[in-house]
């Protein structure tokens, strides 16, 4: 066999490439590009977030989440179900009720804005009257003047509005306090600069970066940088975190929470949520104005067995806010699974077995909040069980989202609707008027003279012991017993996270509080 | 010379009414479907009159056959309009109450800034399977009753039955959770394209290595070939210098005709499932949101694409074979 230089050069190369590749250990690549500072986070978000950072200008959950890490608030309401209206002082050391439209604020000294501004009452002032103008924000009951007393001493007053300034306690915790500077000038739309443990440094497409705040009041946070990393399916935020390119990662269905669960190291943290999942009934048009029929389909679905087919991501409950709101206890008189006392209704209201009851159309949405068509299908059993003529109707998101609320005009779509309704505070009336009382009843379309006047009353009242009576004993079992809406159970958020990463306190209606974890 | 200029003359204007066509259909569907958009960028507690009133601005309350008459209006300036959900920044805007701060960017920026990455994607897909398919397909077409033959049959069912999205979550599970050879979620680098095109490559496998092994079969069975050996040629010869080369024809036809599409096609999926940042992550981003102006804008882009490509394989046939120039 004769030696050629084309068989040499052949040789050559392949023993060159063998090599080289044994010199590459077999993470080469991945360390290559691994990048990111070792104290860093990575959080992937099932949301992204949006291109304008005043916080008053949307209603979306992953820009709240965000905001949990820049802004500061007032106070703190971690929401523990155990005590669901604990007030943790922030922004404010104090909080005197000087009459029912009067509230005083006294305010932490020595915080200074991302930027280098000093924090003051003119804050506090710019803030609460910009975020409760009409049009401004869904979340506040009304416009509010702020008259500042002191540099530390704020009063709101809401006597020229008709509601009280106690409401403001609880929605304290719910308010991104920006700088009145940013407000004047319109920069808050630009460039998010608030008292929060983290600053903002770029958005790049979909991550946006951020660092930990040097004068953050209570100490540098020991995480350097924090990533906010908008992943859109659930799937591949679990693959991200297991190949540990993300850190914690959120909105986990039930069965990767049991799949997390049990490999090593990563965890997992189930928190009741905020957020009640409800049918709604559309109570201003045939059949669902007639009560009789609202109870019949309570009273005909077992609510038990949705909490089965949800696994970790349902808590059962029986009430029209969720258990870390205050008013959230279970209602005595709330509907239960009855078979018999649906026929009855059913019997009195005119449709023996269910006949002569129109086509009613059930309409959910599927890729948004886990197994909701699952569970929908069986409502939709349940109900046809009992005699109920069902068509459920699975729509996609952007469907779905079209045909929740009632028109101005006409008859909204369809005659259930299944919703969830999450906010961050404990705050109960977040979710009572908009869906109840009659100025709003955004679905359900739900007009009742004597459930206005129990939700009125409990607002008017500025003491909170006897608020959360009024509640517990006006506004809940007034809703059980006219049944606008049936509350399913509440939902349970999943967040998988980094075995190492700890100290960090996860909020019920999402954000999360990074400012004393680290790595161990 | 004269050919080709016909040729493209007469398939180009062809092509044109494909994509117009193709673009109304999709402008069509794309308001027809349930889901309104302004209702996605403006937020759920938007009232009845700012959604109107937006609608109204965007020309989306128009007659179907004004806003189409519009936007080709716009193409034909070059200009694909502007995303309804992306800002300039890369976030995006929806659910918001924009007040236009945040500035919402062109269609054509959105897509030139994805392309480079789908390009290397499918560039990296296509190179890993005809590095796969060629060998193969060429020992399976030269020995059709061989083990070979058999051996490729099999690998070609078990690839063209494999689901991307199974196949890429497996990938992940695999080479970058368990081994941690590979990043594979995102792009940070071009390690980060290779377990997706990992991906395409076994797709596109499965066809081209059963395409190529049929057609270098059917070609050894040509009287040319045979006559080619009792001239004198080497078989050697016969195989490099005129088998392969009369084999490229269907192979290229192939190329046009289905692998651009199952390229394009499998991007969407595989691109959703990496979160890689290119063309198909984009469009089924912007399917979710609702965000037409970018779903019509990559719509005929690809359009457009396919039947570049087709044209270019037919022009490109006839240069090999000119029986084909008719």
């Amino acid at each position: 066999m004769s030696a050629t230089r084309r068989a040499f050069l052949k040789s050559g190369l392949a023993l060159g490439g063998v090599a080289a590749a044994s010199q590459l250990s077999a993470p080469f690549v991945r360390r290559a590009f691994a990048g990111q500072s070792s104290n860093s986070v990575i959080f992937a978000s099932g949301e992204p977030l949006t291109g304008n950072w005043d916080p008053t200008s949307h209603t979306i959950l992953g820009q709240i989440n965000f905001e949990g890490y820049v802004f500061g608030r007032l106070t703190k309401t971690p929401m523990r179900p155990e005590n669901p209206s604990e007030i943790q002082y922030e922004l404010a050391v104090g909080h005197k009720v000087i009459s029912e439209d009067v509230l005083e604020w006294s305010l932490r000294q020595g915080i200074t804005f991302h930027n280098g501004k000093p924090f003051k009452a003119a804050d506090v002032k710019a803030t609460f009257e910009y975020a409760s103008q009409p049009g401004k924000s869904a979340w506040y009951p009304g416009p509010v003047e702020v008259e500042i007393v002191d540099d530390y001493t704020v009063r709101l007053h809401t006597a020229e509005h008709g509601y009280p300034a106690t409401a403001y306690i609880l929605l304290a915790s719910f308010l991104p306090i920006m700088s009145a500077d940013d407000i004047a000038d319109g920069a808050i739309s630009q460039v998010p600069n608030g008292t929060g443990p983290f600053k903002f440094v770029e958005q790049s497409g979909d991550e946006t970066i951020m660092e930990a705040f040097d004068g953050f009041y209570e100490g540098r946070p020991k995480i350097d940088e924090f990533r906010f990393s908008y992943m859109g399916d659930a799937n591949t935020r679990v693959l991200a975190l297991l190949g540990g390119e993300a850190d914690i990662i959120e909105r986990l269905e039930p069965e990767q929470h049991d799949t997390l669960a049990s490999r090593s190291g990563v965890r997992v943290k189930r928190t009741v949520s905020t957020e009640n999942k409800y049918l709604h009934f559309r109570c201003n048009k045939a059949p669902f104005d007639d009560l009789r029929l609202r109870k019949a389909v309570c009273h005909a679905i077992d609510r038990s067995l949705i909490t089965e087919i949800l696994g970790a991501a349902g808590h059962a409950s029986s009430s029209y806010v969720s258990p870390v709101k205050l008013g959230g206890s279970d209602i005595a008189n709330y509907p239960v699974y009855d078979p018999e006392q649906s026929q009855r209704l059913l019997d009195e209201a005119g449709y023996p077995r269910g006949n002569g009851l129109p086509e009613l159309e059930y309409i959910t949405s599927t890729g948004f909040y886990p197994k909701t068509k699952e569970y929908g299908e069986l409502i939709t059993a349940l109900l046809q069980e009992q005699g109920f003529n069902v068509k459920l109707t699975v729509l996609e998101t952007a469907a779905w989202l079209e045909r929740i609320y009632q028109p101005e005009s006409g008859e909204a779509p369809g005659h259930l609707v299944d919703v969830g309704w999450a906010t961050g505070s404990p705050e109960p009336d977040l979710v009572l008027r908009p869906m109840w009382h009659s100025s709003q009843s955004l679905i359900t379309g739900f007009k009742d003279d004597e459930v206005d006047a129990a939700l009125d009353r409990q607002q008017a009242e500025g003491d909170p012991a006897a608020r959360l009576k009024l509640i517990e004993e006006g506004v809940m079992p007034k809703l059980a017993d006219k049944v606008p809406s049936l509350s399913l159970f509440t939902s349970v958020l999943i967040h998988g996270m980094q075995e190492n990463l700890e100290g960090a306190y996860y909020y019920p209606n999402g954000p999360i509080d990074l400012s004393k974890a680290s790595y161990s | 010379m004269a050919f080709a200029l016909t040729f493209l003359l007469r398939r180009l204007s062809q092509g044109l009414v494909i994509v117009l066509l193709v673009g109304f259909v999709i402008f069509s569907l794309l308001r027809i479907v349930p889901g309104d958009p302004v209702r996605i960028m403006v937020g759920p507690m938007a009232t009845e009159e700012q959604v109107e009133q937006i609608a109204e601005d965007l020309g989306l309350r128009d007659p179907l056959p004004v806003q189409f008459g519009r936007y080709l209006a716009d193409l034909a300036r070059g200009d694909l309009g502007t995303s309804f959900i992306k800002a300039t920044s890369g976030a995006s805007v929806a659910g918001g109450r924009d007040d236009g701060s945040a500035t919402r960017a062109q269609v054509l920026d959105l897509i030139v800034t994805a392309i480079p990455f789908s390009a290397l994607l499918a560039g990296l897909g296509v190179l890993l399977a005809i590095a796969f398919s060629i060998p193969l397909g060429i020992a399976a077409g030269l020995y059709p009753n061989g083990w070979i033959s058999r051996l490729t049959f099999a690998i070609s069912s078990v690839f063209v039955s494999l689901p991307n999205i199974w196949l890429g979550i497996l990938l992940i599970l695999v080479i970058s959770v368990q081994l941690g050879w590979l990043p594979a979620i995102g792009y940070k680098g071009i390690a980060y394209a290779v377990l997706p095109a990992i991906v395409l490559a076994v797709e596109l496998s499965a066809v081209i290595v059963r395409a190529l092994a049929s057609a270098v079969a059917s070609t050894m069975q040509e009287n040319f070939v045979r006559a080619g050996i009792v001239r004198g040629l080497t078989m050697r010869h016969m195989i490099t210098h005129h088998v392969l080369r009369n084999s490229a024809i269907p192979m290229l036809n192939l190329f046009g005709a289905q692998l651009g599409g199952l390229l394009l096609g499998s991007l969407f999926v595989v691109e959703y499932i990496f979160n890689y940042p290119g063309l198909g992550l984009l469009t089924v981003n912007a399917v979710f949101q609702r965000d037409f102006p970018v779903i019509q804008g990559v719509a005929i882009l690809t359009t457009a694409v396919l039947v570049l490509i087709n044209i270019l394989v037919d022009l490109v046939s006839a240069g090999i074979d000119r029986r084909l120039q008719y």
